[in-house]
């Protein structure tokens, strides 16, 4: 059995996430102490090392969540993780679309000025942001 | 033509069976040379989903407009194919 610190070394993370973790129904202590301190068996270790690895994927706790749930779930396969990891991927190429959209704006921003010690007043960056700013309210 | 496109993941057995009645609904509709229908796979086409705005699947383009995040039942398929203006 491992202490919470012993859990947090070993897998990374800080015993507050695991704390976390517990609330939020991810993780359970095997066991308590006489004095209530929570203990940890291998599988808490192997559930925090996996959360961890998909959280690195890009999954969010409540689709870890989900990945567990499925795991256990009778009429689950392999296809229904697939689809979520297909859905997740999608979701991130949403999000690298929308960040190369905000690279390029600021690359025409970025050509557009000339930087230097010209006072801000004068500084074509700031200028198309209020002219922007302007144009959204109208 | 109707361009109709089922954005998916192959071998979804889910949209297979949906799918074939949504086409009839659209051949009945339309007339068989008036539609043009496609199977995206998502994979292999991703950055099209993505323009899109696909999120979900399996979604449902007509005339390369995300109409349907998830498959219609043939009743909402056949409203929406009624409304469009086919030319």
């Amino acid at each position: 059995m491992y202490t919470i610190g012993k859990v947090a070394t070993l897998a990374g993370v800080s015993p507050d996430t695991l704390r976390y973790y517990e609330k939020e129904r991810l993780i359970a202590p095997a066991s308590k102490t006489a004095a209530g301190y929570r203990l940890y068996g291998e599988d808490a270790l192997r559930r925090v090392r996996f959360i961890k690895t998909a959280q690195h994927c890009g999954f969010s706790l409540s689709d870890i969540q989900e990945l567990l749930k499925l795991r256990q779930a009778d009429g689950a396969c392999c296809e229904d993780v697939r689809s979520l990891a297909i859905q997740k991927k999608l979701t991130i190429e949403h999000k690298v679309k929308a960040l190369q959209a905000m690279s390029s704006a600021l690359d025409e921003l970025i050509r557009g000025c000339d930087g230097g010690k010209a006072e801000t007043d004068d500084c074509s960056i700031l200028t198309s942001l209020e002219t922007s700013l302007r144009e959204a309210s109208r | 033509m109707v361009k109709i496109e089922i954005i998916a993941v192959p071998g979804c057995g889910k949209c297979a069976s949906v799918q074939g009645e949504l086409r009839a609904v659209a051949v009945s509709l339309l007339g068989e040379g008036n539609v043009a229908w496609r199977e995206v796979n998502v994979l292999e086409e991703i950055d099209y989903a993505v323009s899109l705005g696909v999120l979900g699947m399996p979604a449902m383009a007509v005339n390369g407009e995300l109409k349907f995040s998830s498959l219609p039942t043939p009743d909402q398929f056949r409203a929406l194919l009624a409304g469009l203006d086919v030319g």
